[in-house]
């Protein structure tokens, strides 16, 4: 006989559960993700993250987006400012000219200005041609240019050049010719070389020439056949213009950007890696050995840079005209550690005195598992802080050096090289300088304001709170 | 920080600025044109390191002494020779008398006498001087064994007949010794004030004593110089102006332009020329514009010396041959003022008759891609390489000096493919790498010592120290040659024209461009002369009037 009890699903019921007690009034957020909160809070600093993704991109994936080469020379377009006149027409290449001489009159030194003052051919950006009578008694002629209407007395322009023979009664311009209106004048001089006349003046109209070989070699067209004498071409297009030697500036912001970004993300990361291990090994060392290392480290605070800068060029062979980023790299790592060491132990002497590091510690962990779990974790918000400030203070470090040539050699460009270069030119073409000036302030102001949210995001004491 | 505190703030930037107005500059200086004193005022980028005028080199101790001092001879306002202190002198090819006048005298009451002139050149060539000038001394007898320290320097070829009669005798024929004579390593020094400073002679303006146009009436290192009327000048009554005050001494050329802009001063670009960014500026101010030919030519000179790659003559010549200068001064340099090189002669040079570059026309080659790049296949065979090294190009540390080269390094490495390293150093450092030949190529100068085809002529010969490349060819040794040791203006013009050729035709240099300058200059200051040799810009002879 067996004492059989049939079991199915029917006879067990489930114990009550009471969740109520379990329900929390917010979901769990860990350490990152309440970080991360915080951060996407802050507006300013959120749009300098974008700011930061999008000069990565500029800089990684622009150069491939606009393949312009940042060293070739359009020598048709120098120093022009954004959005210029692009507009060319074809023309024979430029043949030199041979100027027309004619026979001085007879008679009495004449101060009367040069009659009959004209152009000679059509005038373009290759060369203005100009002639005029000859004058009795003049030894030579002088030839200004003016970008205004000469008014009576006033003044004529730029000097062009003296003709010093009186059959010579013409001159060619050559000198930087832009497509617009000048105004020529040409007056007599004495054999002395003294002004004898008033000038006689002529409006010129200028066009901008190319020819076809150089719409060939500047890839405006594919081959010369594709273009007769007089079509009219775009010159090739600069969105932010052109340096003093026509280069198009904005592939040149990219390249510069290139060194910029890889100075001031590579150096700092590699000094931070370095002073998260000196000072974390200070910092749990404690005592005589803790002293030693952080003597030490003072005494790299008070190594001159820019001495290091030069010496580690020299050390490493860097002869004149090659490119001087390695040293610089070298010279910030090796420089520049000490802050985030400091930094780090400080934070490592205090954690190690909190109670559940004694804990941990009782349970038996060991050196290596407190370091990698609890006291790395735990200073990571102070070392991203570090980081995001020292890249913009890097990035700068590289333009200021760049700027007082100490940096890239040309022809390659950086952010600090062009602000040099165009600082010259500052009054007439603002824009060499404007762009690579602007793209570091954004650069560093950008870094600066992350790091300022980072800061505020991984401080534990705002956690939680709204 | 309310409205008070940015009041007080303000008021406080004020009365601190109008303090430092009155305590800084200790002295008011006057109007750019000053009509009523007679006086005007300048900028000038540098001051002289001393005016020993034995030991003189720079630009700038030349115009100081060019105003204070007086040499036998002087140029007038045409650049042409004119009696100074000699009124009358006889030249023959083995000796010169210069007749001193009477009326010279020092700024203290003494006479000028021949006898200065011979303390002054032996001087000169003493070498316990070490004057770097003391070559242009070599026309004199004597005068470079007595500077190796071969003679003693009292056995100079130069003599005082009496006080008034100065006799040199020549080392060999000089063609030019009227020129040289202007010169300001030709000035005389007196003795018994020299010997009475105890070796600061021309540390100071209290240390100099004038015979020349001006007086240096204040000198105030690194601050002020002033000219003034030198009243026992024996030709003070044609020099119009009273005084030459320089209170400014900067290199800043934007500081300049203001101070013209408020006619503080006379001249903008009075020695270093303008900009070509303040070109446009002043376009825009419209004020008139002059133009001045410098004299000095630039080139680019290669390394000739044995195991560099400039050696080779095609590659030179394929350098030669994708090189525009018309390009370079229209598109690159972009002032008025330069002109494109194509010679080592530049175009004032007179000649035989006319200018020399006028009947000996330079024939420099045409832009040739084409034929640059088979001298460059050529080179490269010659020398076995199967890729280029990278090239050096020394340069100076000017801001237009960067430009040029990075142009010439992309027309280098467009045309020919070949890597240009640049090698920017400070000028003495240049100088001192230029010497020991640490250079493929070198963007070199020259600007002439005096008014001959010469002081360009005999730089590439083998001898010359300043022959940095090392270029050695015996065809322009022998022209050279020919040319120092003939009297005929014909036959020294025809070596010259020799030379010329041949340095286009073996691509020792290329000619890049000759230097020059536009200044602006305020239209009632009148008769400013700008020289090409000496004195520049010289106020002698300039006077205040409306224009």
């Amino acid at each position: 006989m067996t004492d059989a009890t049939v079991t199915n699903a029917a006879g067990f019921e489930p114990v009550h559960v009471d969740r109520q007690v379990q329900k929390l009034t917010r979901p769990s957020l860990s350490y990152w993700q309440d970080a991360w909160r915080r951060l996407k809070a802050n507006r300013r600093a959120f749009i300098s993250l974008y700011i930061v993704i999008g000069l990565l991109l500029f800089t990684v994936v622009g150069p491939w987006v606009w393949t312009v080469d940042p060293s070739t020379q359009d020598l048709d377009q120098v120093s022009k400012a954004p959005g210029s006149d692009r507009r060319a027409f074809v023309a024979e290449p430029y043949q030199p000219w041979e100027g027309v001489r004619a026979t001085v009159p007879e008679g009495a030194a004449s101060t009367a200005p040069p009659a009959n003052f004209k152009t000679v051919g059509s005038t373009t950006t290759q060369a203005v041609r100009l002639t005029w009578d000859p004058v009795a008694g003049a030894s030579g002629y002088r030839i200004y240019r003016n970008i205004y209407r000469p008014t009576a007395g006033g003044a004529l322009g730029l000097p062009l050049g003296d003709v010093l023979s009186p059959e010579q009664v013409s001159f060619e311009d050559r000198l930087d010719l832009e497509p617009m209106t000048y105004f020529y004048a040409v007056l007599t001089l004495d054999r002395f070389g003294a002004v004898m006349s008033p000038p006689t003046s002529l409006e010129v109209n200028v066009v901008r020439v190319i020819t076809p070989a150089q719409a060939v070699e500047r890839g405006l067209v594919a081959s010369v056949a594709d273009v007769k004498v007089g079509d009219e071409l775009k010159l090739a297009l600069h969105p932010f213009g052109t340096d003093y030697l026509g280069r198009d500036l904005l592939a040149r912001l990219m390249t510069g950007a290139r060194v910029s970004l890889l100075i001031g993300i590579f150096a700092p990361l590699f000094y931070v890696l370095l002073g998260i291990a000196y000072g974390s090994a200070a910092g749990f060392m404690g005592g005589r050995a803790d002293s030693a290392l952080m003597r030490f480290a003072d005494f790299v605070v008070a190594l001159p840079f820019l001495l290091f800068m030069i010496l580690f060029k020299i050390a490493f062979g860097i002869g004149p005209g090659e490119s001087g980023i390695f040293p610089m790299l070298v010279a910030l790592v090796l420089l520049s550690w000490p802050s985030t060491a400091r930094l780090v132990r400080g934070q490592i002497l205090q954690i190690r005195e909190e109670g559940y590091i004694g804990a941990s510690r009782l349970l038996g962990a060991r050196t290596g598992y407190l370091v990698m779990r609890h006291m790395i974790p735990n200073t990571m918000g102070v070392i991203l802080v570090t980081l995001t400030f020292a890249i913009p203070s890097a990035i700068f470090t590289e333009a200021f050096l760049s700027f007082i040539g100490m940096g890239v050699a040309p022809p390659t460009p950086s952010w600090g090289s062009m602000c040099n270069e165009g600082i010259r030119t500052m009054l007439t073409t603002p824009h060499e300088l404007i762009f690579p000036a602007v793209m570091i302030s954004i650069t560093v102001l950008a870094f600066n304001l992350l790091g300022d949210g980072l800061r505020d995001a991984f401080d534990a004491r705002m956690r939680s709170r709204e | 920080m309310g409205l008070g505190a940015v009041v007080a703030f303000v008021g406080l930037l004020f009365v601190l600025g109008w303090l430092a107005g009155k305590t800084g500059g200790g002295e008011v200086a006057g109007d750019g044109v000053d009509e009523q004193a007679g006086s005007i005022t300048l900028a000038y980028p540098f001051e002289p390191p001393q005016l020993d005028s034995t030991r003189a080199t720079d630009v700038s101790s030349s115009f100081v002494l060019g105003h204070v001092m007086e040499g036998l001879l002087r140029l007038d306002e045409h650049g042409a020779i004119a009696p100074g202190v000699a009124e009358r002198w006889e030249i023959d090819p083995h000796q010169a008398v210069f007749h001193l006048r009477a009326t010279a005298l020092w700024s203290d009451g003494k006479p000028v006498t021949a006898q200065d002139f011979v303390f002054g050149w032996r001087k000169v060539v003493d070498p316990a001087t070490a004057s770097e000038y003391a070559f242009i001394m070599y026309a004199v007898k004597n005068a470079e064994a007595i500077s190796k320290g071969e003679m003693p320097p009292d056995t100079l070829g130069v003599r005082a007949l009496d006080d008034h009669t100065l006799q040199v005798e020549f080392q060999q024929p000089v063609a030019y010794f009227d020129k040289l004579a202007t010169f300001k390593t030709y000035y005389p020094i007196r003795q018994d004030f020299y010997e009475s400073r105890s070796g600061r002679y021309g540390a100071d303006a209290e240390d100099l004593v004038f015979n020349g146009p001006f007086t240096l009436a204040r000198w105030v290192h690194g601050a002020r110089l002033r000219f003034e009327k030198n009243q026992t000048y024996w030709n003070r009554d044609t020099i119009r102006l009273n005084a030459v005050d320089i209170p400014y001494i900067t290199t800043d050329s934007a500081a300049v332009m203001n101070l013209y802009k408020d006619d503080k001063v006379a001249m903008v670009g009075a020695s270093l020329g303008l900009d070509p960014e303040q070109l446009k500026e002043v376009l825009v101010q419209r004020w008139p514009m002059e133009r001045f030919n410098e004299g000095a030519i630039f080139f680019l000179e290669f390394n000739h010396r044995d195991g560099r790659l400039t050696e080779n003559l095609h590659l030179r010549k394929a350098i030669q041959l994708v090189f525009d200068p018309g390009e370079l001064v229209n598109q690159v340099i972009k002032l008025p003022g330069y002109l494109p090189g194509q010679s080592l002669f530049p175009v004032w040079l007179r000649g035989a008759d006319g200018l020399f570059r006028q009947e000996y026309p330079a024939s420099p080659p045409k832009l040739d891609v084409a034929a640059a790049r088979e001298h460059l296949e050529l080179a490269r065979k010659e020398l076995g390489l199967e890729t280029w090294p990278p090239i050096s190009l020394l340069c100076d540390d000017r801001p237009l000096t960067s430009r040029i080269t990075e142009y010439l390094q992309a027309r280098l490495k467009e045309e020919l493919g070949l890597e240009v390293r640049i090698d920017r150093q400070i000028f003495k450092q240049r100088l001192a790498k230029m010497t020991a030949g640490e250079f493929d190529i070198v963007m070199a100068g020259w600007s002439p010592d005096f008014d001959d085809p010469m002081t360009f002529g005999d730089l590439f010969a083998s001898w010359n120290l300043n022959n940095r490349g090392r270029y050695e060819g015996a065809e322009l040794d022998r022209q050279v040659r020919i040319a120092m040791g003939s009297l005929d203006p014909k036959t020294r013009m025809d070596a010259f024209g020799k030379v010329q050729s041949l340095l286009i035709d073996e691509a020792v240099i290329v000619p890049m461009y000759e230097r020059g300058q536009v200044f602006v200059r305020n239209p009632q200051l009148q008769g400013v002369v700008r020289r090409v040799v000496g004195t520049d810009p010289d106020f002698t002879h300039a006077y205040l009037g409306s224009p």
